[in-house]
């Protein structure tokens, strides 16, 4: 198992309980493939640097997940085959990596739900930037 | 000659480095960051310019890479 990011753009032109319901399907893609959602974050609407499908606008999504390397290439497939996604991005991370990502959601939101992997110590990690 | 020069590039301060340098890192989607390191073209800032140090001029670049993949920075700016 390994930890991953997966950022996705959505059509801009769908409502907020659709953009949910597009979640909650890429949820149980990641689950399907043996990972597990840590960490959703929504960063909203946003405008492109370019096109993408000509739209200028996108939803952006981010997710923090884990997943066997082997399925990485199923769940790329089916984000393609989603019709709803006009662009994503998976990325591996290290374990630094994933550390500092769930912090960070500690620091934002408080009531946010904890990721489930050892993130305890926190403690010794006095990050430059807030 | 050195004391023109010297004129030329003042400010030699890595904006990124701190005191634990196994901790260096640049989030792609922190664009507020990034946005200053890339030219009005959409070019990388050389670090001859910004002054960041080699180490975090690389981790940086990725970082500006990444994010022209996912449209939050522009691979080239159309006039």
């Amino acid at each position: 198992m390994r930890s991953y990011q997966s950022v996705l753009i959505l059509k801009p032109d769908i409502d907020e309980a659709r953009a949910d319901e597009a979640l909650e399907k890429i949820g149980e893609f990641i689950k399907s493939n043996g990972g597990a959602c840590l960490k959703i974050e929504k960063w909203g609407k946003k405008r492109l640097a370019y096109r993408i499908r000509k739209n200028r606008f996108g939803i952006y999504l981010n997710i923090y997940h884990t997943l066997d390397s082997a399925n990485v290439t199923d769940l790329e497939s089916k984000y393609r085959l989603f019709d709803l996604v006009i662009k994503f991005m998976v990325l591996r991370l290290t374990d630094g990596e994933l550390e500092r990502a769930l912090d960070t959601e500690t620091a934002e939101d408080e009531e946010g739900k904890e990721g489930e992997e050892g993130s305890a110590k926190v403690a010794d990690k006095e990050d430059k930037d807030s | 000659m050195s004391e023109t020069k010297k004129q030329f590039f003042s400010n030699k301060i890595c904006r990124f480095c701190n005191d634990d340098m196994s901790k260096v890192y640049i989030d792609f989607f922190d664009v507020k960051a990034l946005k200053p390191l890339i030219s009005e073209r959409g070019k990388i800032v050389p670090s001859r310019i910004s002054g960041n140090c080699a180490k975090c001029q690389r981790i940086l670049t990725r970082a500006i890479k990444k994010a022209r993949n996912i449209a939050l920075l522009p691979f080239a700016v159309e006039h």
